[in-house]
């Protein structure tokens, strides 16, 4: 289990300072597969070099099974990483490479030997043990680098956007391989990517980061159906935030009213929001089309756009309000027709900020 | 899908473009190299063997040489011949020169690659738009003759010079250090002249080294030093090799600073060959002497530069 505790980090002094992070907490539970998700510059790197040990903190504490790792050097700590751009050594083979930590450590050449087989049997590689990093394809360099970083058996890996830089095709397969890999060794997995797709994928649970500050943890599940904020609704996929009006709290949940229609239970990510306007997260394929005219809509407008995606049409829809929202559908109206938008209140989440 | 080497013809305009182009090609290499082929020629290799068909004549009186075959001088390497009655009895005076130079070239290696090597590493671990204007003050020395900056040194490491009164105010002495004329003032001249020969091609190697690599190795429990022994200096050995290189074959020869820091009391090669074509009159035996310390350096550079190699041949 990791402790992140008030970390902040400033890089820089006085004027030019930067504030990286801003007093984070954090508990990553153990053996789990754990995502920090947000844009860049959000100070998701920034904290796995803290964890690693690559930066120290300019204040707060890092915890690893309740010791503090916080002021010790990378390689004083049972953690390691496997960095975007894979950072193999170009010298050695790729046994080497899978070896190094261990021998670094001291191990006898047989104890390293046998984990380095270990290790290229665990990422499927066993045929290239002998061969030069440099002849290998980016995919096949990612799994060097996992079971570079695996083979110490580190209490902690931590993943800096290890498949950015790999095609989509290749990435959908290493996302499965990762959360077998964490399977499989029960060590805990710190992952950090921009991808809120990846993320949902694979993770137990994400936090997601922005401006230096943990906006949201929680499951995927949580992260998408519930987020706390318009930032969060708005990175992790597709989301409207439409006006409503909150009226009252009912038994923990919100009763709110849109533009038209009936009062409405929806769930609220804080139950301490004043009566008055609001704003409410409203997934794009949770919405059904329906007429104008039905007493269930709870707003109306005209469909100004419709794109073909495949499996569904998104349309876009102009609200006799202003704004416009995103609706997916498989049965699309023709662009031009008046519709009205209903939703399961089930479905809408009540945002605090 | 077509076979392999099933290449369909070219027409008659595009053969002749592609003649042309192969022509034009080649012409391009030749033009490109000839002017220093030339010079290379002209100033290199028809020296050298005026250098060598010298070596095997016999020295004249007043200098220059008779036209007359003699092996001697290679023979006069090594061996002394008696006044009185012609017999060769061995003779080491110059195998010691040989041998000091070769240790004094080989300590000013080790030197400049001792500091030399931290020097690099800091300017290429600078952010870029700095590392020009390192670079600059490490090649800032080149701006002024060698002769003027080694009669400097003279002036600083003399008895009443800087750095001895500088002591003696301070207290730490209280007679002037005899550094001049030592073999230790020699070698703080030939560290100082050849540092950077030493630095700018570590700098080329390390300016290309991924530093990433250094935290990865950190990660994976490396101490400093072993990130420092089994990542980067692995990864720049070709840099070191060049630069041991470009500091061991010059030092050998070194002239100019011997000869001033040295008082010319203690020879090197450079002064020994030198003195033969002065006022040993000896040109044949000095032609010799040079062609020997060729020899030598051409064997040292093609083990250098085969061990250089040689990690690209393993893996590859």
């Amino acid at each position: 289990m990791i402790d992140i505790d008030n970390v902040t980090k400033q890089f820089g002094e006085g004027a030019a300072a930067v504030q990286a992070l801003r007093r984070v907490s954090l508990t990553i539970p153990e053996a789990s597969f754990f995502t920090l998700l947000g844009p860049s510059g959000c100070g998701k790197t920034t904290l796995l070099r803290l964890i690693a040990g690559f930066e120290l903190p300019t204040g707060g504490d890092i915890r690893l099974d309740g010791q503090s790792i916080g002021h010790l050097p990378p390689h004083h700590r049972p953690v390691n990483t496997v960095f975007q751009s894979y950072a193999l050594f170009p010298h050695m083979t790729v046994a080497r490479n899978i070896g190094f930590g261990l021998e670094m450590q001291g191990r006898k050449p047989s104890d390293v030997a046998a984990t380095v087989n270990k290790m290229l049997t665990l990422v499927r590689m066993e045929e290239y043990a002998a061969r030069r990093v440099d002849q290998l394809s980016g995919g096949q360099q990612q799994r060097v680098a996992l079971a570079r970083a695996l083979a110490p058996h580190p209490k902690v890996l931590l993943l800096d956007e290890p498949l950015s830089a790999l095609d989509l095709k290749l990435r959908k397969q290493m996302q499965g391989e990762l959360k077998r890999l964490q399977a499989e060794t029960g060590i805990t997995f710190v992952f950090v990517t921009h991808d809120q797709g990846e993320a949902l994928a694979m993770s137990d649970q994400i936090a997601v980061m922005s401006a230096g500050e943990v906006q949201q943890v929680g499951s995927p599940e949580a992260i998408y159906t519930r987020p706390r904020s318009a930032f969060v609704a708005d990175f992790i996929g597709d989301t409207n935030i439409v006006p409503a009006t909150l009226l009252r709290y009912e038994g923990g949940r919100a009763v709110i009213r849109f533009a038209q229609g009936p009062e409405l239970c929806a769930n609220a990510a804080s139950d301490a929001l004043a009566a008055g306007p609001v704003q409410v997260a409203l997934r794009p394929e949770t919405i059904t089309l329906t007429d104008a005219a039905d007493p269930a809509a709870l707003m109306c407008g005209t469909v100004a756009e419709s794109t073909y995606q495949g499996a569904a049409t998104q349309l876009t829809v102009r609200l006799e309000t202003g704004p416009e929202i995103r609706v997916e559908v498989t049965d699309p109206p023709s662009p031009g027709a008046r519709v009205g938008i209903a939703c399961d209140a089930a479905m809408l989440q009540v945002l605090a900020d | 899908m077509a076979a392999p080497g099933d290449i369909p013809q070219a027409g008659p305009a595009l053969q002749r473009a592609q003649r042309d182009r192969a022509r034009r090609r080649k012409r391009m290499r030749w033009g490109l190299l000839a002017p220093a082929l030339v010079v290379i020629g002209i100033f290199g290799l028809a020296p050298l063997s005026i250098a060598l068909v010298y070596s095997f004549l016999e020295p004249g009186t007043y200098g220059g040489v008779t036209w007359a075959f003699s092996p001697e001088a290679y023979v006069q390497f090594l061996f002394q011949r008696d006044i009185f009655d012609d017999t060769l009895g061995f003779n080491g005076a110059y195998l010691r020169i040989f041998g000091r130079s070769f240790g004094l070239a080989l300590i000013t290696m080790v030197g400049t690659l001792v500091l030399g090597f931290p020097v690099a590493y800091f300017i290429a671990a600078r952010p870029e738009q700095q590392r020009n204007l390192w670079l600059f003050a490490v090649t800032l020395p080149f701006w002024t003759n060698l002769l003027i900056r080694t009669y400097s040194m003279m002036l600083i490491v003399r008895d009443e010079g800087f750095l001895n009164g500088a002591l003696i105010w301070a207290g730490v002495i209280n007679r002037p250090l005899s550094i001049i004329y030592t073999d230790g003032a020699v070698l703080l001249g030939l560290v100082y002249s050849y540092l950077p020969f030493m630095i700018l091609p570590i700098y080329a190697s390390l300016e290309k080294f991924d530093f990433r690599l250094l935290e990865a190795a950190h990660d994976l429990y490396a101490s400093r030093v072993q990130m420092m022994r089994h990542v980067a200096l692995p990864l720049t050995r070709p840099g070191i090799v060049a630069g041991c290189a470009l500091v061991l074959i010059p030092a050998l020869g070194a002239y100019i600073t011997p000869e001033l820091l040295g008082g010319g009391k203690k020879l090197m090669i450079g002064n020994m060959i030198a003195l033969q074509f002065g006022s040993g009159r000896n040109w044949p035996f000095g032609s010799a002497a040079a062609l020997i310390l060729m020899s030598i350096v051409l064997i040292a550079l093609l083990v250098s530069l085969r061990s250089g190699a040689k990690p690209e041949a393993r893996h590859g």
